[in-house]
């Protein structure tokens, strides 16, 4: 089912490395081949509990997600049934491409095949796994869809292809939720994801990363905003990994925004290779670029982000904030501004520091452990207000939050 | 005098390995209201810093006793648990810690009373600063009024306070003084460091001992009559001299 000229493109692109992040060689992971199963099959296992555990996931929530999948296998739930009504459609995408015309529109149009080896890889044996949500034009759904990519079984290629689609005028809210049984495990993710906000729509997208040691992590994401539409998107990935790197763009069309934030917490060897790119295609165009970034152990965190002011009258912000915590670790901040257009108004602000003694003094002056002072100023440090996510998401990112700032003080 | 509870024994200051203070003595009793005064840069803040255990305050020789328990070497925390906390003169601002978080953590570490800190929050007009980012963006008053609340709602001991009347608005003063004035009444000792002859003025019928610092001594420890109508007329030196125990 592959388009033949994009194959072709893809296949000369299989050994072209991506512009940043360490290169990898792809061929030692396994390729499993996709396959449809019944919740109870899987939810239950202890593994599948833990991986989604380490998100801030309860049960309930793995079991009232939209789309699970584990490893190789993957499942649409009940609740999909309930949402079918108002027209919403959560499904694979390889059953998306297979039944909607929608899909097959859209797909491959914001990310090509042969952007470099990742997403080459992921076009031309990844069988279009992963999920597609549409929205129909003016459906607002306030409850979060949750959506959850688990890897249990070492030395896995998870190769993903993910789709939403939220139409004129409605609204979405997806969570979603990656992360790898056991905390050493070696694995591949690479997850396509195409983003798509129609006119005066808006879409809420968190995502939670919680990888291993061993984890290998490219995302490619894409997001095309149309007119006066909303794209908020909060990513936050608290673990180890063996490296991650990802820079999602986003292009505004006429009086659109975006608010994107980062909160990326490193930790032992690994690299975290992180950005994020709007464009500022349409007048009226906004956006905001925020990111926390701490490293611990020996980890080096690259934050990067870049606006495009391309029309005006047209606003674009950078807030980069870094925190070292060992003096093995490495933070770089590169905030990029690049303006075709007078009046295109761009600013960017970025500072890089340690946990002040002044600070931590002052809270043991209030009766507080070194400990606790610590913790609490590292959760002040991640917790950026963030008004447009939903109640719901917020107790997920909360409970993330809480879970970095307790084991943030080695 | 009341029980002592808190006693401070020929004690050297120091400051970043710097000598400030020699020989300091001192005795505070339970539910005493105590003044220290002293010129700009005379080591008043190093002083009350180094009895509370604040780096990089400390005393070298003597001892710091707190209702019979000698402290010199607890760390800073642990002081606070005895009871014993300062009120900084200037406390540090922090971004995403929300005062209300502070409180919360305070309530569960020390069991707050909970008559005494909503009395003392009203008075202190805490309740518009919950929402807000600890220290960050508030005015003097705001400040003070805070930094005074989360040293007195623990009900400690001993409050040592850093100058909580400077740089604030008379509102301010007038509700931080009756918030010492309710710690006293709960059995709360103060120590309290103030320049203004405002506050000055309207502790004086509840000041028990003033003590006088000057060139590197506490040069007096008296009453309030012996010590600062004295320094009101002649400035710090010339009290000192007159108090005779600095030439
Ligand atoms: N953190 C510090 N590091 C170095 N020197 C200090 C520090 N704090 C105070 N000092 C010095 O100690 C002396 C006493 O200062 P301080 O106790 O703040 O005086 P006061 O509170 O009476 O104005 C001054 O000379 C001051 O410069
Ligand atoms: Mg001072």
């Amino acid at each position: 089912m592959l388009n033949k000229n994009m194959a072709e493109a893809a296949r000369k692109a299989l050994s072209k490395p991506a512009p940043y992040g360490p290169d990898v060689d792809l061929s030692k992971y396994d390729v499993l081949n996709p396959r449809r199963i019944e919740p109870t099959e899987i939810l239950e296992q202890e593994r599948v509990r833990d991986a989604s555990g380490r998100l801030g996931f309860t049960p309930e929530i793995v079991r009232k997600a939209g789309y699970v999948q584990v490893d190789e296998a993957y499942l649409a739930s009940a609740l999909v049934e309930s949402l079918r009504k108002q027209g919403v459609f959560v499904m694979s995408t390889a059953e998306a491409l297979r039944k909607l015309d929608i899909a097959r529109e859209v797909a491959w149009t914001l990310i090509r095949p042969d952007t470099d080896k990742y997403v080459a890889t992921a076009y031309l044996y990844g069988k279009e796994q992963g999920y597609f949500i549409y929205v129909p034009p003016g459906v607002k759904v306030r409850t979060p869809i949750y959506t959850c990519l688990l890897i249990t079984r070492g030395m896995t290629a998870q190769l993903l292809h993910n789709i939403i689609y939220v139409a004129d005028g409605a609204e979405a809210n997806v969570v979603t939720g990656c992360s790898i049984a056991g905390l050493h495990a070696e694995a591949l993710h690479i997850g396509v994801s195409e983003f798509f906000v129609g006119k005066g729509a808006k879409l809420t997208f968190a995502m939670i990363h919680a990888w291993s040691k061993g984890a290998v992590v490219r995302p490619r994401t894409a997001v095309r905003v149309a007119e006066g539409g909303r794209y908020v998107s909060y990513y936050m990935i608290y673990s180890a990994v063996h490296s991650l790197q990802s820079y999602p763009k986003v292009t505004l069309g006429r009086n659109a925004s975006t608010s994107l934030y980062s909160i990326i917490s490193g930790e032992g060897e690994g690299i975290y290779d992180v950005g994020s790119s709007a464009t500022l295609a349409g007048p009226g165009s906004s956006a905001e670029i925020i990111s926390r970034n701490l490293a611990k152990d020996k980890s080096r965190v690259v934050a990067r982000a870049e606006i495009v002011g391309e029309s005006g009258p047209s606003k674009g912000h950078i807030e980069c904030m870094g925190l070292i915590l060992s003096d093995t670790a490495y933070i770089s901040t590169v905030p990029l501004l690049d303006s075709r257009n007078p009046e295109a108004t761009l600013t960017h602000e970025a500072a890089i520091g340690k946990i002040g003694e002044d600070q931590l003094t002052y809270l043991m002056s209030k009766g507080f452990s070194e400990e606790e002072a610590r913790a609490l100023i590292i959760r002040g440090f991640l917790s950026v207000e963030a008004p447009d996510l939903p109640p719901q998401v917020k107790l997920s990112v909360d409970r993330v939050t809480e879970l970095i700032s307790s084991k943030g003080h080695g | 005098m009341g029980n002592e509870v808190l006693r401070v024994e020929d004690a050297d200051i120091y400051v970043a390995g710097k000598r400030i203070l020699r020989k300091v003595n001192l005795s505070v009793g339970a539910g005493e209201l105590h003044i220290v005064m002293g010129p700009n840069a005379s080591g008043k803040t190093t002083l009350l810093s180094a009895i509370a255990g604040v780096e990089p305050y400390e005393v070298r020789s003597g001892k710091v006793m707190l209702a019979g328990e000698d402290i010199t070497n607890y760390p800073l925390h642990e002081r606070v648990e005895k009871g014993l906390v300062l009120a900084y003169q200037n406390p540090p601002s922090f971004k995403g810690v929300k005062v209300s978080e502070i409180l919360k953590w305070l309530r569960r570490k020390f069991d707050l009373d909970p008559s005494f800190t909503e009395s003392l929050a009203e008075i202190l007009d805490i309740h518009k600063l919950l929402g807000r980012d600890l220290f960050s963006g508030m005015s003097g008053g705001e400040r003070k009024r805070l930094e005074t609340y989360l040293t007195l709602s623990i009900m400690p001991k001993v409050a040592l306070l850093d100058e909580p009347d400077s740089g604030v608005d008379l509102d301010s003063v007038g509700r931080i003084l009756e918030a010492i004035k309710l710690a006293l009444k709960h059995g709360v000792s103060v120590v309290l460091v103030t320049h203004s002859t405002h506050m000055l003025n309207l502790v004086r019928p509840l000041t028990n001992t003033v003590h006088l610092i000057f060139k590197g001594h506490l040069v007096f420890s008296g009453l309030y009559d012996e010590v600062v109508p004295l320094v009101i007329k002649r400035g710090f030196e010339g009290a000192a001299k007159a108090l005779g125990r600095w030439s």
